[in-house]
């Protein structure tokens, strides 16, 4: 959502059609994607994919909010670790 | 004193200085500003007439968000990033640093002050001394 705007968004081709196609047939099973890089383009809003991060995958619904951001910010690939017994 | 955009009653500064206490106005703006009302920047702001003044106001008012209501774009933006879950989001709930900055050391803006953790390396010395 910032730079290089010029370039245009990366979208995978063949995720696209995929979707495009699962669409059309009013399928709602995940989509199983690795393509954590390709950008949510409108299409894709209403579909559920299986999103890789590394270990394993985890389902994301597109809305139409996260249009313009990658799949792979929806997968988060680090476990988040706190100290326990803190107050907080 | 001279009052733009709502509360702000700016000090008895250089209009091109004034003008960044409006929240939203910087360098590059208060001198956009300047320029585009014709308005000579080294004034004194209490030196302005009332007409320079509301032509201040105006121009601030249609080109620009300031204040109040660009508080509540930036805070509406980052509501949006955590409601949708995304990793930026996600970091703003953690309250840990969002643009991919180290977080092993350093980081105490976002992390706030220091929480020592006893057993962790370099504790046991810092009590020593």
């Amino acid at each position: 959502m910032s730079r290089s705007l010029k370039k245009g968004p990366y979208v995978d081709e063949v995720l696209y059609k995929k979707v495009i196609a699962a669409r059309d047939s009013g399928s709602h099973t995940p989509i199983r994607v690795w393509n954590r890089s390709c950008t949510i383009v409108p299409e894709f809003v209403g579909t559920t994919f299986e999103v890789h991060n590394g270990k394993a995958f985890l389902k994301v619904y597109i809305t139409e909010e996260m249009v313009g951001h990658k799949l792979g910010e929806f997968s988060p690939t680090r476990q988040f670790r706190s100290h326990v017994g803190r107050n907080r | 004193m001279p009052r733009v955009a709502g509360v702000d009653i700016p000090a008895q500064k250089r209009t091109e200085i004034a003008l960044r206490y409006i929240y939203g106005i910087g360098p590059t703006r208060a001198r956009e500003i300047c320029n585009k009302t014709a308005i000579d920047p080294g004034v004194r702001a209490n030196k302005l007439t009332e007409e320079e003044i509301s032509k201040l106001a105006a121009i601030i008012e249609s080109d620009y968000v300031v204040e109040g209501q660009l508080r509540r774009q930036v805070q509406q933006n980052i509501a949006r990033l955590r409601e949708i879950r995304c990793y930026r989001g996600l970091r703003h709930i953690r309250g840990l640093p969002v643009r991919g900055q180290r977080t092993r050391t350093n980081a105490r803006t976002r992390k706030g002050p220091r929480k020592t953790v006893a057993g962790k390396k370099g504790v046991k010395e810092m009590h020593r001394a």
